[in-house]
């Protein structure tokens, strides 16, 4: 779920093939958040959008759920920290949601939210303050009662995190009131259509008030929340474990006594102890395993719909990469569906706009440029390079899936008269050279963390975005201004428009060549009931039971 | 107790190996390229921040005044913080260090049990059928590679025929008996034939000597003379052969600790070097080369117990 920008969106695909131990270690955003915009705010992003997307729907799951049990999760690197406000590692991520809950959270479809600790809100007329209900008989695990005293000073302490961690996404908020224990306002400084949204983000999770007495550190080695399950222990590198909280607000849940994550980094040796009994479920089963897996008795092995989208970034600042039939030309001759075939073994889907199928206003029409011989010909003819030309494309080091795609790529450019040299590089020094702007092509991409497109958008068409256009360095003005205007825009049909508008315009301007949507890969044991994924990622151990 | 005097000197001998580890690991991971402090702050690393990491870390520093720095807090005992784990180094390793050492006691322990029996079978009757089989059917584990032996004792006894677990190593020492059986039982199998082969030569000499004769002119019964003399004189050898091949056998736990994804000194190292976490890789290589010394001196060791002969200085 966290954004994974650049090099880094091949994480999930990257861990799974090789097990190097830093499986979702290095993601999230330097975007500084969007430019203020006016207008009118609303609730969270209606569900507008296309469905579709790669992989199986959720499994629906039969049976009275049981208590008791023990769940295991091989995965294959730890988590790094407990601090919500400042980490932006998946592996972290999915633990400490288990503890620590927000006001609001995604729909299983992701593409709403729904009240979690809250039970609604109301706009005023201007759209500037959301006055939001608490839900009553919360409590945290340590047997005080969430009040809005709480509320305000998780959410003051997340956004003071501003870019040195989440906190830039509260970046509209002006003040946050608690005039009674039950209710919550918050004035913004300008009207923000992903408001709802944003407080439904896990670093908006609440906590006790000043920390329960303790420094933030010290809270943070052992955090307290509402949540379905309570701090137990973790031996860094080896295993972390959560305890049933026997006082959850959700009558009769959580189901599970304890939730272990054990570090497992090798693809084969989790799969083998999925099959042998001493994991329950296997967070990152390698795409060349999904076969065997599913054909495992007592074992199932499937995929949910992700926002993850791998693309192909193409630096401006490098000749001749601002000729936009350069890029027109490689994005044309992109063999997509055999990407797919190779890297993720069939299972996803060729991308054809900047948003991923999962995420609202998503348009499934948006035709894009696809693989198109002919017109990657005439493209090049058109351009300032009709001969063509030798470029690079850094690929980090170790990651299979990345040199696979390189490899394919190097093939299919070559009619082109365009010689490509593929450069590895340690993963860390892709990203200095990223950042940089050292670099020709990469391989970028993005999954997402709230159910809005702006977070995304923002960062990857806007030179204000934080990260230079996602590192295209590009600028094209009259996405900028539609971006803009969508982020103001509260009236979802018109929102839509000028989303289809983007899609369709950015995919004509290809500063990035969208290649294909992968989904998340997840195998467990048959006994494991209730276990689903939203295309953001979190899963909710809550409802999760194992059969006797 | 004479005969021990040699144990602190043997130890005073480690120190030079010891920093010779030190400043061979120090600098072949500053060689290599990649920077931790953007690998610990992820995508959000920005310059600012980056700088302010190497700054605390003193990466910012020459590289000789860091291993300076390194070995000033070595010798107060100290290897420094994991960059990763944000826990001291020594409390990582400590804690994995067990793991590790079980594993490789365990398989040493079923090697040697493998091997005795089989050649003494074949060296009772060199050339006979019996001798050939045991000499060229464990050849085939020496010549397998331990992943693949690995995976396939898992796939047969822990996945097929839910005997054993998977990963892991249990609590207290009957549990990791059970949990450490297939590991150990795989670092075994490529042991045990270089085991048997010199046991058994050595057995098959050892038989011919003239006080295996007199012993059995005394009377004494076949399998006294065998496992009490034969034995013990032929054993000398092989403890050679296994003390030199311990130091392969450490080597060998980082391959089989991933197979299994035992949380080992093995995988702790391996996992560091892929994060860049110098201080972990520089404790861990450490503390596996001090192993690998102490090895080295048990081996001495058990020879002045087998052969009160043999006198070291």
């Amino acid at each position: 779920m966290t954004a994974v920008v650049a090099v880094a969106a091949m994480t999930l695909a990257a861990c799974s093939s090789g097990g190097s131990g830093t499986a979702g270690s290095n993601s999230g955003t330097t975007g500084s958040g969007s430019a203020p915009a006016a207008g009118s705010g609303s609730s969270s992003a209606g569900s507008i959008a296309g469905s579709g997307g790669s992989g199986a729907s959720p499994t629906t799951e039969t049976g009275t759920p049981v208590s008791g049990g023990d769940l295991v999760i091989a995965r294959a690197a730890d988590a790094l920290a407990m601090n919500n406000t400042n980490t932006f590692d998946n592996n972290s991520i999915f633990v400490f949601e288990q503890i620590m809950e927000p006001l609001f959270t995604v729909t299983d479809d992701g593409k709403g939210t729904k009240p979690w600790l809250a039970t609604g809100y109301k706009t005023s007329d201007d759209g500037l303050t959301y006055t939001v209900t608490l839900r009553k008989g919360v409590k945290f695990s340590n047997g005080d009662p969430m009040t809005s005293a709480d509320v305000k000073f998780s959410i003051d302490a997340a956004t003071a995190t501003g870019n040195d961690g989440w906190g830039y996404i509260n970046a509209a908020i002006d003040t946050v009131s608690a005039p009674d224990p039950g209710t919550v306002v918050f004035k913004l400084k300008y009207q923000w259509a992903p408001f709802i949204a944003d407080l439904a983000l896990f670093s908006n999770a609440i906590v006790p008030k000043d920390y329960d007495g303790q420094s933030a550190d010290e809270f943070y080695q052992h955090p307290v929340g509402t949540g379905p399950f309570v701090w137990d222990k973790w031996e860094k590198g080896k295993a972390l474990t959560l305890k049933k909280n026997p006082d959850y607000w959700q009558q009769g849940k959580p189901y599970l006594d304890s939730v272990t994550w054990n570090v497992v980094p090798d693809g084969n040796a989790r799969k083998l102890q999925l099959q042998g009994g001493q994991a329950s479920i296997d967070e990152y089963p390698d795409w060349s395993t999904m076969d065997d897996l599913k054909s495992t008795s007592g074992i199932t092995a499937t995929t949910f719909p992700s926002t993850q989208l791998t693309l192909l970034t193409m630096n401006q600042q490098h000749k001749p990469f601002q000729d936009v039939h350069v890029r027109r030309a490689i994005a044309a001759s992109i063999d997509r569906q055999a990407i797919v075939k190779a890297v993720l073994f069939g299972n996803g889907t060729a991308a054809n706009s900047i948003l991923m199928p999962g995420v609202p206003y998503y348009d499934k029409n948006t035709k894009g440029i696809q693989f198109d011989e002919d017109m990657a010909k005439s493209e090049m003819a058109k351009s300032s390079v009709p001969d063509g030309f030798s470029t690079t494309i850094l690929v980090r080091s170790g990651d299979s899936t990345q040199a696979s795609v390189a490899q394919i790529l190097q093939g299919e450019l070559e009619p082109l008269g365009i010689k490509l040299e593929i450069k590895q590089l340690d993963p860390t020094a892709v990203k200095t050279a990223r950042n940089a702007g050292d670099f020709d092509m990469l391989f970028g991409g993005w999954t997402m963390d709230i159910p809005d497109p702006d977070e995304w958008t923002s960062f990857a068409v806007d030179p204000d975005g934080g990260a230079h256009a996602d590192y295209t360095w590009g600028n094209d003005p009259e996405i900028v201004k539609i971006n803009k205007e969508a982020q103001k825009t509260t009236d979802t049909a018109k929102r839509q428009e000028l989303y289809s508008k983007l899609q369709s315009l950015a995919a004509e301007n290809s500063a990035e060549a969208y290649l294909y949507y992968s989904p998340y890969a997840y195998a467990w044991q048959n006994k494991v009931h209730g276990f689903f994924v939203t295309p953001l990622g979190n899963y909710h151990l809550e409802d999760v039971w194992l059969s006797k | 107790m004479e005969r021990f005097r040699f144990i602190p000197r043997r130890l005073l001998q480690a120190i030079p190996v010891v920093f010779g580890v030190t400043v061979i690991v120090f600098f072949l991971i500053h060689l290599l390229p990649g920077d931790p402090a953007q690998a610990a702050m992820g995508e959000h690393a920005t310059a600012a921040g980056v700088a302010a990491l190497h700054q605390k870390w003193g990466l910012d520093k020459p590289i000789w005044t860091q291993y300076v720095m390194f070995l000033d807090r070595l010798i107060h005992g100290d290897l420094g913080d994991s960059l990763f784990y944000r826990l001291p180094v020594t409390t990582l390793v400590i804690e994995r260090i067990p793991v590790t050492l079980f594993l490789v006691v365990y398989s040493v322990v079923l090697a040697v049990a493998i091997s005795v029996p089989l050649a003494a079978f074949a060296a009772v009757r060199p050339g006979a059928i019996r001798d050939h089989v045991v000499r060229a059917v464990p050849l085939v584990g020496l010549g397998m590679p331990q992943f693949w032996v690995g995976i396939m004792l898992i796939l047969l006894l822990a996945v097929r025929i839910k005997i054993f677990p998977v990963g892991n190593y249990g609590n207290g020492a009957l549990e990791h008996l059970w949990y450490l059986f297939l590991p150990s039982l795989t670092l075994a199998i490529a042991m045990a034939p270089i085991i048997i082969r010199s046991l058994r030569a050595s057995m098959i000499s050892v038989l011919s000597a003239d006080f295996v004769a007199t012993a059995r002119s005394k009377g004494l019964p076949k399998r006294a003379v065998l496992f009490r003399h034969v034995l013990r004189n032929s054993a000398i050898p092989t403890v050679t052969v296994i003390g030199v091949n311990l130091g392969y056998l450490v080597g060998g736990t980082l391959v089989v600790e991933k197979v299994f994804g035992l949380p080992g000194l093995g995988g702790l190292m391996v996992n560091s070097i892929f994060n860049r976490d110098f201080p972990v890789v520089q404790g861990a290589a450490l503390v596996l080369a001090l192993f690998v010394v102490l090895i080295g001196l048990v081996t001495d060791i058990v020879y002045t117990i087998l052969d009160p002969r043999v006198r070291f200085r």
